[in-house]
């Protein structure tokens, strides 16, 4: 392709969404439920970008992954990042009623449906279970029986996102199995995994390579690139692990 | 917090170029296939190295780091360069 | 334009020193790392400094980098992201200096580096006081996270014109955009002008 920088007439792809709820999830995290005429609706694993604009004109934009499943209106689940610039005033200012700028839904790739089919491994770093939660969601909406297993990373049991959710969504013979690890603090009669995923780890609670699953790893940088060797260390192909690097800048 | 580890904070990948490229390359741009026009390898958008605000986007072959893609939002207008990859490959899904 | 977020007002603006932030620029406390790729290693046995496109190229090792005399400017620096620092001390080399060893008639110069960036500029920019190849900061070796062994320090132009891991200057008789240049942002980059992109 002939190089030098292309320059076309682009619509913005902007519009702007009202917040009709907000939720507080832990104590660092709160979920946005907006709504947007127009929105041509999401898949599950799919981001939107949000951006804030001063009043001196000063622009501050953000990706977040869609908290929903399809078929609800975008849903975004914001952690707040120490000396971030944008999730703190999405955590702590923003309200009901007021008006946010977004443009999505983003992404064709880190995407999964019940045709896609499994077993479905997710794995999840702190506020990277987000995406993976949309799909959760989807396939407990869709009454798939597609086999799902989620193995979530949280520093303790107080930052668990979705915590109840997820204890719900395991409960039947077709629930999404849930495999939690709490690494800087455990409560009281803890007997769950206390560290950080390690590849021991992944080869205990991950599905074999050869039952041919679909692996969605999520999280910071250093979390993913580790938890996604390990699993190709396993014998995943690379085709069969899927990844999203959540940046540490809010 | 060790310098080592902000570089990688810094490294995310494909799926952090989709917004700016949405409107060039559609929701599910980062699913196109590009080929490294330095190395040939050959993967979807979502797989590349990619470093933001940098002061712009730029997106890198996850085989050997060529810049592959650059996107720079100004203002009123975006400017994509796409002149590391070869060829670009989209599904259109329309049979 | 026409749309606010209710309640959002960015970073602060108020606290740095009178006439000392160019427009929309706010101070920052620590040093935000901002790079378009790996941290390239070169060893220092290995690493040369290079100013081409004069009637000669001359070239310097690192001890004769190291060798030359040296300066320590305490400059404030402004990112084109809009966060600026204050009175950060660095030490390194003049590129008065180096470029005093080359006979040239150059009016423009393309600084390359390890990793293959490039940046332009006119080179008034570059001489008469104005630009250093920089070796130290805050009476450290220059972190390579920073752009260490040596980054191009030109303070008075946005912070992507002081290119990391710069390996050398090319001497041009016209202009040649950078690779942020090439790609929307401004060919000069003035801060008080806020020459941030493509026809500001």
């Amino acid at each position: 392709m002939a190089g030098a920088a292309v320059l076309g007439r682009l619509t913005t792809g902007w519009r702007v969404a009202e917040v009709v709820d907000a939720v507080d999830e832990t104590p660092r995290v709160r979920t946005l439920v907006l709504a947007a005429d127009g929105w041509p609706g999401h898949r599950a694993g799919q981001h939107l970008d949000v951006r804030l604009t001063a009043p001196d004109g000063y622009q501050a934009q953000r990706s977040y992954s869609v908290a929903s499943p399809p078929g609800e209106p975008p849903a975004i689940t914001v952690e707040r990042l120490e000396d971030g610039e944008v999730s703190p005033f999405l955590v702590d200012e923003v309200r009901a009623g007021d008006r946010i700028e977004i443009r999505g839904p983003i992404g064709g790739w880190f995407v999964w449906e019940p045709a896609l089919g499994g077993p479905l491994l997710l794995v999840a770093g702190g506020s990277g279970v987000v995406p993976l939660m949309a799909m959760a969601r989807l396939r407990a909406a869709a009454g798939s029986d597609v086999p799902a297993r989620l193995l979530y990373s949280s520093r303790s049991w107080e930052d668990v996102i979705y915590r109840e959710e997820l204890g719900a969504v395991a409960d039947g013979p077709a629930g999404l199995e849930v495999v939690h690890t709490l690494t800087r603090a455990q409560p009281d009669g803890w007997t769950g995994y206390a560290r950080r995923v390690d590849e021991a780890l992944l080869r205990e609670v991950a599905w074999p390579a050869e039952s041919g699953a679909q692996a969605f790893v999520c999280g910071p940088t250093a979390f993913v690139e580790a938890v996604a060797s390990g699993l190709v260390a396993l014998g995943y192909p690379s085709e069969r692990v899927k990844t999203e690097r959540f940046g540490a800048t809010g | 917090m060790s310098v080592g580890t902000r570089t990688e904070e810094l490294r995310l990948d494909g799926n952090a170029l989709g917004g700016a490229l949405l409107e060039l390359l559609g929701p599910e741009g980062t699913a196109a296939l590009g080929t490294c026009g330095s190395c040939g390898a050959r993967g979807e958008l979502a797989r590349l190295v990619v470093y933001v605000r940098c002061p712009g986007i730029v997106g890198r072959c996850p085989a050997c780091d060529a810049v592959l893609v650059a996107v720079v939002e100004g203002p009123e207008r975006t400017w994509v360069t796409l002149a590391g990859l070869r060829s670009l490959e989209l599904l259109r899904g329309d049979g | 334009m026409s749309f606010f977020t209710r309640g959002f007002e960015g970073r602060r603006r108020d606290d740095a020193p009178e006439g000392r932030l160019p427009p929309g620029q706010y101070l920052t406390g620590g040093f935000p790392v901002l790079s378009a790729g790996p941290t390239p290693h070169t060893p220092l046995e290995e690493w040369t400094f290079t100013v081409e496109g004069g009637a000669e190229t001359v070239r310097w090792t690192w001890d004769e980098l190291r060798a030359l005399p040296s300066e320590t400017p305490t400059v404030d620096i402004h990112c084109v992201t809009r966060w600026s620092k204050l009175d950060t001390v660095w030490e390194g080399v003049s590129v008065d200096t180096l470029l005093d060893a080359v006979e040239h008639d150059a009016s423009y110069v393309l600084a390359f580096c390890d990793g293959g960036y490039t940046t332009n500029l006119p080179l008034e920019d570059v001489t008469g006081g104005k630009a250093w190849i920089a070796y130290g900061y805050d009476g450290e070796p220059l972190d390579p996270e920073h752009g260490g062994p040596a980054r191009l320090l030109v303070p008075h132009l946005y912070f992507w014109k002081s290119a990391k891991w710069v390996r050398g200057l090319r001497l041009l008789d016209d202009d040649e955009p950078g690779f942020w240049e090439s790609n929307g942002y401004h060919l000069r980059g003035d801060p008080w002008r806020e020459q941030r992109y493509w026809g500001d």
